[in-house]
């Protein structure tokens, strides 16, 4: 029941970012037949090959007509020819995806693994040096650019010391720099947001109430108040999500990842649309899929938002 | 054979503003299978004497004194033997059952939890205790689950097997407190220390936990301390009972000599505050002043300076603690003084608006009890009459009106869901008939989850009714959003929880301010306003500058109260306004409405779940159940004959300091809203249900000018008379059983 009603409203989102994906080329200026042949030709078309190639793509039908016909072929795996490689945009994809759901999700578990003991602890030891410290490296990790970081990081650990590789795919090596580069940032907002819900929990009933069974400290912080804290900062991490999204971009670049930040980008310099079409409703789809992910992380942690039914 | 002695115990805390004596030279005993009751109002340094007996007190600190246990000092070992202590040999129950619960973890585990400490204390590992595979140990889990089962059985939740899997959240506030003792039990320990443990709770749900615990010593020999604020709690359970002040006990002795003889001044004050079914409507004896945010900790009587038979010598020596009778001490320098004051009539209060001689019930003195009333149209009242809507000549209109009031929610909380046929309604209120005459107080009482304060916010237009109307001065209005400016200035309204009420970042002068503000006052018309509510309420002018963190409870009610009246209203809704209060601050409170009602003529409709206070209000009162309102009628009628067994059984709970019966209790939880049972609604609980109440819904039967809506209204209700001729005093009937019927 409540699968399917998230997968309705998670459907109605999706949508929504199709007509806005699709939109684009319309929302770009110049005739899009014209900018597409000269692309293609490398010269001024002439008024019929712009004519016959609108008839043979579809430019001609009503808006609406090519909207459908586009969703209809992207459902199924088609969504058009790159411009540029006359390679399929599935293909593209599929190719470049896997490079930066690796990222994504090294940096997000490095910034989790950082952030949430450091959290932890600070509040714990509220108001102390070690809260102090983690208090001023989040500060830091905020503030600092993660491109910036990137490069400071390859230039102390790969061309520095030598121990990691300075940029390109391959194995978990590869992965390091760039996954600490763009979870920096996040580990820095998520710790402090850790240590506020931390702080705010600590001091509820229920943390004495498990001292008073006599349980140990360790178990009554990092079971009983932990999971408590843990709700508000879950909704944060599925929207920081779009941020590690947007940074792979950067980071992709800087450190040389054939993922879709670098598809993306060289998409846009060379006005490929059906390949921008693809990357950003790719990335519509991850990020509508990761915060379906968070509503259900949702109800584990906290039993008394309804999944669906009744809220009493 | 002594469990625990607390030996001249200093607990302090150290802030900002310098220490805090929370506990300060404190001294208790209790024994094995002994209930023993700490008594004092808030900030006398009860709850952190309980916590520094488990040893939850940080960061408060333990500066001197022993706490000896079972032959173990436990001021003197180390943190971790300490720890060892808690659960297992010493539990605790907290006073909001719904917050001491972990609300993300079901209560099976919560109780499960409890068990593996008691087995095995020292080996606590996170891994195991997050349930991670392959480390945690499964089957003693699921074991200690099963368990806990047995205990939920034993602890009196009905159906364990299908409880256990439950979320707090799911769960009444009275189950959720059985869970609590569940979970203390689980670690058998040979003391349980409950903090507050009814004060969140309803009275039907209070008398059942209160039973529990009486049980619960006597069977497993487990020493029992029960800490509260209300006299009434602790006479109904415990063998001995110790008053605090200023971190001092004050007095303690067996429960029946300290409720007979009562011999410290605070003793006295406490007990006098209390509400009684024989007070009538006089004016309440009260305490003078309020606790100090801290005491000095100097020498002297810590209630030196509220006491009224204080002297020089009580500010500046110890009073030494004398012994007055068997196991009776107490310390206080005029103790010969406070006798003297003793005559049989006088129940001796300190504060100077006692009325000498607290008169004892006597049908008789019901009229000439009553406050003098300008249009005397409560003696009419008094004389039975039915409080059936659309009144009659002699009491004028109805001020305000709800005609065939119902509310429903939808629970379903979205198109797809309600797309998908989830047509669930939740009947908050369910075709209810209330009018409210003016001049008179309209007292509203019924357990949680009965449906009284959505009432209110309907007759407030704070929510708008399903279906019915609701009317002010006989026209019909909507809700606040509809209502004119002037019909919004006629009603007050005043809510429980003045922390929650009242905006926190504004200062009082700005709180009681702002409904002039809306109403287009200029300054100096809010300013000199504001002077003459604060005056009202019975403030000093400079809390005007205060912000809400810096009063009391009591204090901010006063404001809240204030706020209420400022546009002379000429109808004040109370929602439960002394609930969140301590005793004697209950007492100056009610006196506070009093005097406002007879200086400004307002019409009040008070709103409870504690029968005393409706009872101590209001002309007449309407009882509530699942919606719909069972039994209306004259005050005291209502709680002397009830008509109505859902009444009787209310009466039945209240914790009284002057019964030692074992009286009846409510079965089980309220039902929920949504699937109302059939027939009469109360059948499920009804001592005396027949077939015909699960079929065939009540009429209402007038029975001696009272509204009830019972097939059996004429039996209950003489049944207490007969109840009510042999004991004067004795306010509450018992609910009629199926053999004498």
């Amino acid at each position: 029941m409540y699968l399917l009603y998230r997968s309705l409203t998670a459907t109605v989102v999706l949508l929504g970012a199709s007509v806005l994906t699709f939109g684009l080329v319309y929302l770009t200026p110049g005739d899009s037949a014209e900018t597409i042949l000269i692309q293609q030709t490398g010269h001024q078309p002439s008024q019929e090959a712009v004519e016959s190639f609108r008839e043979e793509e579809g430019l001609n039908e009503p808006i609406p007509v090519q909207f459908v016909d586009w969703l209809g072929s992207a459902l199924q795996g088609d969504l058009g020819q790159s411009y540029y490689s006359n390679r399929a945009v599935t293909e593209l994809l599929v190719q470049h995806l896997p490079a930066t759901i690796e990222l994504a999700v090294a940096s997000m578990a490095v910034a989790l693994l950082v952030a949430i003991p450091t959290g932890v602890a600070s509040a714990v030891h509220h108001g102390s040096s070690i809260d102090a410290g983690s208090q001023l490296v989040a500060l830091v990790g905020v503030s600092m650019p993660n491109f910036w970081l990137g490069y400071l990081l390859i230039i102390v650990f790969a061309l520095t010391l030598d121990l990691f590789p300075v940029a390109g795919t391959g194995g978990l090596s590869h992965l390091v720099l760039p996954a600490i580069a763009l979870g920096t940032g996040m580990a820095a907002i998520v710790m402090r947001l850790v240590r506020t819900s931390m702080l705010e929990v600590i001091d509820r009933e229920y943390v004495d109430g498990a001292r008073a069974k006599g349980l140990r400290g360790r178990i009554v912080v990092y079971k009983h108040a932990l999971r408590n804290a843990l709700i508000p900062v879950v909704t944060v991490i599925g929207l920081q999500f779009a941020f590690v999204l947007n940074g792979a971009v950067v980071i992709e670049v800087v450190f040389q990842r054939p993922g879709l930040g670098t598809l993306l980008v060289d998409a846009i310099f060379a006005r490929d649309y059906p390949v921008v079409q693809g990357v950003v409703l790719v990335i519509a789809v991850l990020f509508v899929v990761t915060n379906f992910l968070v509503d259900l992380t949702y109800h584990y942690l906290d039993p008394r938002i309804s999944l669906g039914g009744g809220t009493r | 054979m002594t469990l625990l002695t607390v030996d001249n115990l200093h607990t302090r805390f150290e802030t900002n503003d310098g220490v805090v004596r929370a506990v300060d030279g404190a001294s208790l005993t209790i024994d094995r299978g002994e209930i023993v009751g700490l008594v004092g109002e808030s900030g006398s340094g009860k709850s952190v004497l309980a916590r520094s007996i488990v040893g939850l007190h940080s960061p408060g600190r333990i500066v001197e004194g022993a706490i000896d246990f079972d032959g173990v000092d436990l001021t003197d070992v180390s943190a971790s033997t300490r720890e060892r202590y808690r659960g297992t040999d010493i539990a605790m129950v907290f006073q909001d059952p719904t917050a001491t619960l972990n609300p993300v973890f079901d209560v099976g585990e919560q109780i499960a939890e409890s068990l593996r400490v008691h087995d095995d204390s020292s080996g606590q590992s996170l891994l195991d205790f997050c349930h991670v595979p392959l480390v945690s140990d499964r089957s003693r889990w699921r074991r200690h689950r099963e368990r806990a089962i047995e205990l939920m059985d034993q602890v009196g939740i009905a159906d364990p097997e299908d409880r256990v899997d439950a979320y707090p959240h799911e769960l009444s506030g009275g189950m959720c407190q059985r869970a609590m003792l569940a979970i203390a039990l689980a670690g058998d320990p040979d003391l349980l220390i409950a903090d507050e443990p009814t004060t969140a709770l309803d009275t039907t749900t209070q008398a059942r936990i209160l039973d529990q615990l009486r049980e619960l010593a006597a069977e497993t020999d487990t020493a029992v301390l029960v800490i509260s604020h209300d006299f009434g709690v602790v006479a109904d359970c415990c063998d001995r009972v110790a008053v605090m002040y200023g971190g001092e006990i004050v007095e303690r002795g067996p429960t029946d000599r300290l409720l007979e003889s009562p011999e410290h001044p605070y003793t006295r004050g406490l007990l006098s505050c209390l509400l009684r079914a024989d007070d009538g409507r006089d004016r309440l004896p009260t305490i003078d002043g309020t606790v100090p945010e801290r005491f000095d900790g100097g020498p002297g009587c810590p209630f030196a300076s509220r006491c009224s038979y204080g002297t020089d010598d009580c500010e500046r020596r110890d009073p030494a603690v004398r012994t007055v009778g068997p196991d009776h001490e107490v310390a206080c320098h005029e103790l010969e003084a406070v006798r003297a004051d003793d005559s049989p009539a006088a129940a001796g209060s300190p504060s100077e608006s006692t009325p000498p001689g607290r008169p004892r019930a006597d049908p008789s003195e019901s009229v000439t009890r009553d406050r003098a009333r300008a249009d005397g149209s409560r003696t009419i009242d008094a004389r039975g009459r039915s409080g059936s809507a659309g009144g009659s000549a002699d009491r004028g209109d109805p001020i305000l009106e709800a005609r065939g009031v119902t509310r429903t929610y939808d629970l379903a909380d979205s198109a797809i869901q309600r797309a998908f046929g989830d047509s669930r309604t939740l009947r908050a209120v369910d075709g209810v008939n209330l009018a409210v005459y003016p001049g008179e107080t309209v007292g509203l009482v019924g357990e949680s989850a009965s449906g009284k304060s959505t009432l209110a916010k309907l007759l407030t237009g704070l929510e708008a009714p399903s279906t019915g109307e609701v009317r002010f001065d006989g026209e019909p209005v909507g809700t606040v959003a509809d209502r004119t400016a002037d019909q919004l200035a006629d009603v007050g309204v005043v809510f429980q929880n003045p922390q929650g009420s009242i905006n926190p970042r504004q200062r009082v002068r700005e709180t009681i301010a702002e409904p002039l503000l809306e109403r287009g006052w200029d300054s100096e018309c809010r300013r000199e306003r504001v002077r003459e509510l604060l005056d009202l309420v019975g403030l000093a002018e400079r809390y005007g500058s205060r912000r809400p963190h810096q009063l009391s409870g009591g204090q901010l009610q006063r404001v809240a109260i204030a706020r209420a009246i400022a546009l002379e209203p000429r109808v004040v809704v109370f929602d439960e306004p002394v609930s969140a209060l301590d005793v004697s601050v209950r007492a100056q409170l009610l006196n506070l409405l009093a005097d406002l009602q007879r200086r400004l003529g307002l019409t009040y409709l008070v709103i409870s779940h504690d029968l005393d206070v409706v009872r101590h209000v209001a002309d007449r009162v309407a009882v509530m159940y699942l919606g719909e309102i069972v039994e209306r009628g004259p005050a005291e009628r209502v709680f002397d004959r009830p008509s109505h067994p859902y009444t009787a059984a209310l009466l039945e709970a209240v914790p009284r300091i002057d019964d030692g019966t074992d009286a009846t209790r409510l079965e089980g939880p309220i039902p929920s809203g949504v699937d109302v049972p059939s027939g009469c609604r109360f059948h499920p609980r009804c001592p005396i249900a027949e077939p015909v109440c699960e079929t065939d819904e009540p009429d209402s039967v007038a029975v001696g000018g009272v509204d009830s809506h019972c097939h059996f209204a004429q039996q209950v209700a003489s049944r207490g008379v007969t109840e009510d001729s042999e004991s004067p005093r004795d306010q509450s009937p018992d609910p009629p059983d199926t053999t004498t019927r």
